[in-house]
């Protein structure tokens, strides 16, 4: 989007510094094993933390 | 999902294609889905990743000085190199990124469809 723009322009840094420091949000961490035998004791599940954010 | 057209928002494929989890079964077979792109999924995080810290350093650079000094300039120009310098090794960089926040996303639902699925089955052994 910043292609064409003159060199050393303030705008045109400003225009790649916008793009590029947008917030990127933690990466998704990996699923766990299904537990195939019986639930430990106090089988209290987290609730998954994890939310889209890519939403504009 | 990029939709122009406010009035009617796309609704991604991944939204219609995998629903609700009702069996071990098919907990597994969503698993290996996720599983299948979770390691595309991270080294496009990454990349992304490694990218937006480096621009945030910068960031704050460019804000340490006033407009007009010489540090600004330098500062300036080394966003301008370092933009350069990104698009000559990553040229698909834009592409990559949007790849990316898409396989984010549709992980969030796959996982987010076991987690339900295995809190409801945690709640029915109680």
């Amino acid at each position: 989007p910043v292609e064409g723009s003159m060199p050393g322009d303030v705008s045109c840094v400003d225009e790649i510094l916008k793009e590029m420091t947008q917030s990127w949000p933690p990466p998704l961490t990996a699923i766990h094993t299904p537990c195939k035998t019986e639930p430990s004791k106090f089988p209290f599940p987290t609730k998954d933390a994890q939310h889209s954010s890519f939403n504009n | 999902v990029i939709s122009t057209d406010l009035s009617s928002p796309v609704v991604p494929d991944y939204i219609v294609k995998y629903t609700a989890v009702v069996s071990m079964d098919q907990r597994q077979r969503y698993k290996d889905y996720f599983n299948a792109e979770y390691d595309e999924y991270r080294v496009l995080h990454a990349r992304v990743e490694s990218i937006t810290r480096r621009f945030t350093q910068l960031e704050a650079r460019c804000r340490r000085f006033s407009p007009g000094t010489e540090e600004y300039q330098e500062a300036h120009k080394e966003v301008l190199q370092e933009y350069k310098k990104m698009k000559q090794n990553n040229p698909n960089y834009h592409e990559e990124k949007q790849r990316c926040e898409y396989l984010h996303n549709k992980l969030a639902h796959i996982k987010r469809l076991i987690a339900d699925f295995d809190q409801r089955r945690a709640q029915s052994w109680l």
